[in-house]
């Protein structure tokens, strides 16, 4: 047994005493550590918790059309709040809560028990309808508290739904314009800040901190209403008439890559979205969806081999046999049998496969490769809305010459249809890729003046103005004279292209009756003030060819489209050419003070019918020099006098 | 009661310095205890005193205690030790019964009524102090042996610790077995005792977290307060906001935001938060200089005590007073998880403030006789 000398006792004595020394240093040197290096952060935090924030909402900016149409605006729709401590007898609120707001009696009663100042009911008590709002306050309920929000509306209903988009129940942006523009539509929060004690009492040595609202701005947009109606009304007869799977539609000015108008089917409310399929609103096709274009893409081919030199389209000429061998490959034209002997025009004009082979061969894999991709193909076209598409091309060096003559005449690519919008309004344009847009300006809500303008973005010259005549004389040609017949305007000068894609099914293989047929036409062919872009998917009932399907919308649309923006009809456009079964329409004469008899003369394949009785024609419908069916219908006025 | 006049025999001075010291915390703990209370007093008693009223009650008392024990020879202890111990025993024992003892903040603890109930864990750690005293003196010879000085002197510590457990009270239980180690090791036990110790404390303390959720809860809560801060973390983040704020200077005595509600009873365990808030880094380090001051004087009497008894019983009572403040600021400032512990001296407490300068008497006492 060893004696503890008192020599240890004395040493550990000290060791304590050091080993408490270093404790409270430690201690200090945290304290330090507390009060300086984290203190700020720390502080920050804290007076966050002791600051109590009353907020107020900014009002969101409005979306306009380029004429100042209102396509989004806010209503009130007030919003339910409780105060759980003010409420006598929860069980009996509950129940009647409850039935306004078709909730469960225990949700309603767990939000007004709760232990909290205010509380809400989410998201049935959110914006709550109007019937719902006079409900509440008949039953006027203690502790149960209405207060001012307001909710979005869109006064076109269903009209231009995937690009306005929708927003949420605290009004932020989900969808389209109303998510890509949110921080500028949305403004700022206000606030009055003071610093409170934890149980919710004023600190009345510190002072008030108040913070105003800002409004969003509004958005001017490039849509034109009067254009986007026109769309919609001719997308939703086509889906009447055809019960497609899908269809969309776009209108841009080509002059400066402005989106008039564009529109998908299905389309939905953007009040009730929650009610579609969320594919549905997700999707918006016009710039989504990618698919082989089809012949539509025939154009940039065509505006390739012009630019490149490679054709004259009168001189040369082309014979299609009904097929060509392509590197041991067959691949046929539309058409069998084959068009015959061509001028490249008239390959153009019939949209002959082989003979777009041909210009491809003799462009080449390089240049008509590095011709799809100025023109905008396998890049995003960088339009300010959500959800772009991309394409896909070939790989150069996956490129042989199967490969290269497929995609002279739209297969094996695939692209968005913006994408063919934006590459075809440059290819008339004087070949300026521009960059498309829908915000136009934002404005001021106070003041109404112009904050700040989106400018047109020009991406690249591609091609020259004579080649971009050419082009825009070529598919006028098309529209006259060729497959893209239905969609002739009289006075409009429409030129244009058809397209019939194939899809390739979920086996990897082209499926069979089941295409998507497109239009893609502009007007007027000498001075291009907008590009109309259609594409229907899987029309039933019908022959599906894009010039069948299609044209006649496309046709429709410009027409239309034109008239309302005041563009002027022209006269030295090229003259529908008739084949059979189309009748050439006819121009009315001049019947006006000519005696009954005399209308033999005249004796058209018009119908007379009269009004009023006499020998003298007084007046007539419809007026002289118009151009109306053969076989309309011809109101004639009779008097006695002249 | 002649005792009470009598002088001891060597010298009669006692250590005035340190006097100063515990009287200056006190002076401060009750002008803190004043600041962080008045609103919470006012919202519970609307009485804005409720607090400080109290505190200056109880730290009368304390200090009528403090020069009783201070003018009691320290022998005295030493003679009824095995007594004092026997009762503090009985208490603990006691408080565990149901209907006897009442249950505060989760642990049932408290025996008495009102404003006179006591925690029999604090007259434990005092007790124990005394015996273990006398236990180690007596077997000195015996340290160095497991059998016969370190294996009892543990068995006596772990028992009071067990019992201590069983409220439960941890904070207390930690302090008492860290005081006890303390005099152990100094009066002469093996390291390799206390190595082979260390292993089985690591085991033990596993098995106590396993063994009650709650504290683990409290050990997460302090590793990211942020992770719960309506919960667990709700203290040490409230504590921080007070701290953190402070800067050097701190915001002024009086101007602290984190007793508006928001520090739960800042009066008791989170005092220092508040006197971190009000007065700084550097009242904070004036505070924790003077605890270490007051840590320095005890040893200083320890090592000059005049038996191997007043040395055991100083270091006893200097080093329970140093843990505590250890334990209490490191938890403040987020060192180490909540124990609940208070702050000696400062913190409002009624009764163990009261005990607590009853030791520091004893202290005074020894450093009377003390070759100082």
């Amino acid at each position: 047994m060893k004696r503890v000398s008192t020599v240890t006792v004395r040493k550990r004595l000290v060791t304590v005493f050091l080993i408490g020394i270093l404790f409270f240093g430690i201690i200090d040197f945290r304290l330090g550590y507390v009060q300086f290096v984290i203190g700020d952060k720390l502080m920050g935090l804290a007076d966050e918790s002791w600051s109590r924030d009353i907020l107020f909402e900014p009002e969101r900016g409005l979306i306009l059309d380029v004429n100042g149409e209102v396509l989004a605006e806010n209503v009130t729709a007030p919003s339910v709040v409780v105060v759980p401590r003010q409420i006598k007898n929860p069980q009996e609120t509950a129940e009647k809560l409850a039935a306004i707001l078709h909730i469960s009696v225990e949700k309603a009663y767990k939000q007004i028990t709760k232990s909290a100042m205010s509380s809400q009911i989410r998201p049935e008590g959110i914006k709550i309808s109007e019937e719902q709002e006079k409900a509440i306050r008949t039953l006027d309920m203690e502790g149960v508290y209405l207060a001012k929000d307001s909710k979005r509306h869109y006064p076109f209903g269903d009209d231009l739904a995937h690009v306005l988009g929708f927003t949420g129940i605290d009004n932020q942006g989900l969808m389209g314009l109303e998510l890509y523009h949110d921080e500028k539509l949305s403004g700022e929060k206000g606030s009055l800040s003071f610093y409170s004690d934890a149980k919710g009492g004023k600190l009345k040595q510190l002072a008030d901190v108040y913070k105003a609202p800002e409004d969003g701005l509004d958005l001017k947009t490039t849509i034109d209403s009067r254009v986007q109606t026109i769309i919609e009304r001719e997308l939703d007869l086509a889906v009447a008439k055809y019960n497609p799977d899908g269809a969309l539609a776009i209108a841009v000015n080509p002059k400066n890559g402005s989106v008039l108008g564009m529109a998908a089917r299905p389309a939905f409310h953007p009040e009730k979205y929650q009610e579609v399929d969320a594919d549905i609103y997700n999707r918006n096709l016009p710039i989504w969806s990618t698919y082989e274009p089809g012949s539509t893409f025939k154009i940039i081919t065509l505006a390739a081999a012009l630019e490149e030199g490679v054709v004259d389209l009168q001189k040369d000429h082309y014979h299609d046999s009904g097929s060509i061998k392509v590197g041991g490959a067959k691949l046929r034209c539309w058409k069998s049998g084959g068009h015959g002997h061509q001028s490249y025009l008239e390959v153009v004009e019939n949209s002959c496969n082989p003979g777009f082979v041909n210009l491809g061969q003799k462009l080449g894999k390089e240049r008509l490769f590095s011709y799809i991709r100025d023109f905008g193909f396998g890049t995003k076209t960088g339009i300010d809305l959500q959800g772009e598409g991309n394409g896909i091309l070939f790989k150069p060096e996956n490129v042989g010459p199967v490969e290269l003559a497929t995609t002279a005449f739209g297969q094996g690519v695939s692209v968005t249809p913006i994408q063919q919008v934006m590459a075809v309004s440059a290819a008339v344009n004087g070949g300026y890729l521009y960059e498309p847009f829908v915000a136009k300006e934002w404005i001021d809500p106070q003041t109404n003046s112009t904050v700040k303008e989106h400018q047109p973005v020009l991406k690249e010259r591609i091609i020259s103005d004579a080649t971009s005549k050419e082009v825009r004389n070529a598919l006028e040609s098309v529209v006259a004279k060729g497959t893209g017949r239905p969609a002739y305007v009289d006075g409009y000068r429409v030129g244009g292209k058809t397209g019939t894609a194939q899809k390739v099914g979920p086996d990897g293989k082209y499926m069979s009756n089941n295409h998507i047929v497109s239009f893609i036409g502009f007007a007027p062919a000498d001075d291009p003030e907008i590009v109309v872009y259609v594409a229907v998917d899987n029309p039933k009932g019908t022959v599906q060819f894009g010039g069948v399907v299609t044209a006649p919308i496309v046709g429709t649309i410009i027409g239309d489209s034109l008239n309302a923006l005041g563009v002027k009809r022209r006269k030295d456009g090229l003259e529908k050419e008739y084949k059979w079964p189309e009748q050439p329409k006819v121009e009315v004469p001049s019947l006006v003070g000519l005696k009954k008899k005399e209308i033999v003369e005249f004796q058209t394949n018009l119908a007379i019918e009269t009004s009023g009785k006499g020998d003298y024609i007084i007046d007539q419908s419809p007026k002289p020099g118009v151009k109306v069916e053969q076989g309309s219908k011809i109101r004639i006025y009779l008097s006695n006098k002249k | 009661m002649f005792f009470l006049f009598s002088k001891s025999k060597l010298g009669d001075k006692p250590d005035y310095t340190l006097l100063t010291i515990i009287l200056l915390l006190l002076l401060i703990g009750i002008i803190m205890v004043l600041s962080s209370s008045y609103v919470w007093a006012e919202y519970k008693y609307n009485d804005k005193l409720y607090f400080l009223k109290r505190q200056l009650l109880f730290a009368g008392a304390g200090i009528a205690a403090m020069f009783t024990t201070m003018n009691i020879p320290y022998g005295t202890w030493r003679k009824y030790a095995k007594g004092i111990l026997f009762a503090c025993f009985c208490l603990l024992l006691l408080v565990l019964i149901p209907g006897v003892g009442m249950t505060r903040g989760g642990a049932q603890s408290w025996i008495g009524v009102g404003a006179f109930s006591i925690q029999p864990s604090e007259f434990m750690k005092l007790g124990l102090i005394i015996y273990l005293a006398l236990f180690l003196d007596h077997n000195q010879k015996y340290i160095t042996s497991f059998k016969q000085g370190f294996f009892p002197s543990l068995l006596l510590v772990f028992t009071a610790f067990g019992l201590i457990m069983l409220q439960p009270d941890l904070g207390t239980g930690v302090v008492l077995v860290l005081t006890c180690m303390i005099m152990i090791f100094v009066s002469g036990a093996r390291l390799s005792h206390f190595f082979g110790l260390a292993i089985l404390g690591l085991a033990g303390f596993a098995f106590l977290i396993l063994s009650a959720p709650y504290r683990i809860s409290r050990i997460t809560a302090f590793l990211n307060p942020w992770e719960d801060p309506l919960g667990d973390g709700f203290q040490i983040i409230q504590s921080l906001y007070a701290i953190g704020p402070g800067g050097l200077m701190g915001m002024g005595l009086g101007e602290s935001l984190q007793k508006y509600f928001y520090l739960p009873e800042p009066q008791t365990d989170f005092i220092f938060a508040i006197l971190g808030e009000e007065l700084g880094f550097i009242g904070g380090t004036f505070v924790i200089g003077l605890f270490a001051f007051m840590f320095w004087r005890g040893i200083r009497i320890a090592l000059e005590a005049a038996d191997q008894y007043g040395r055991l019983l100083a270091l006893g009572i200097v080093s329970m007073l140093a843990i505590q403040v250890m334990i209490n600021i490191s938890v403040v400032i987020g060192l180490i998880p909540v124990t609940g512990i208070t702050l000696p001296f400062l913190s409002y407490g009624g009764s163990s403030l009261t005990l607590t300068l009853c030791s520091v008497g004893i202290l005074l006492n020894i450093s009377k006789s003390s070759h100082l």
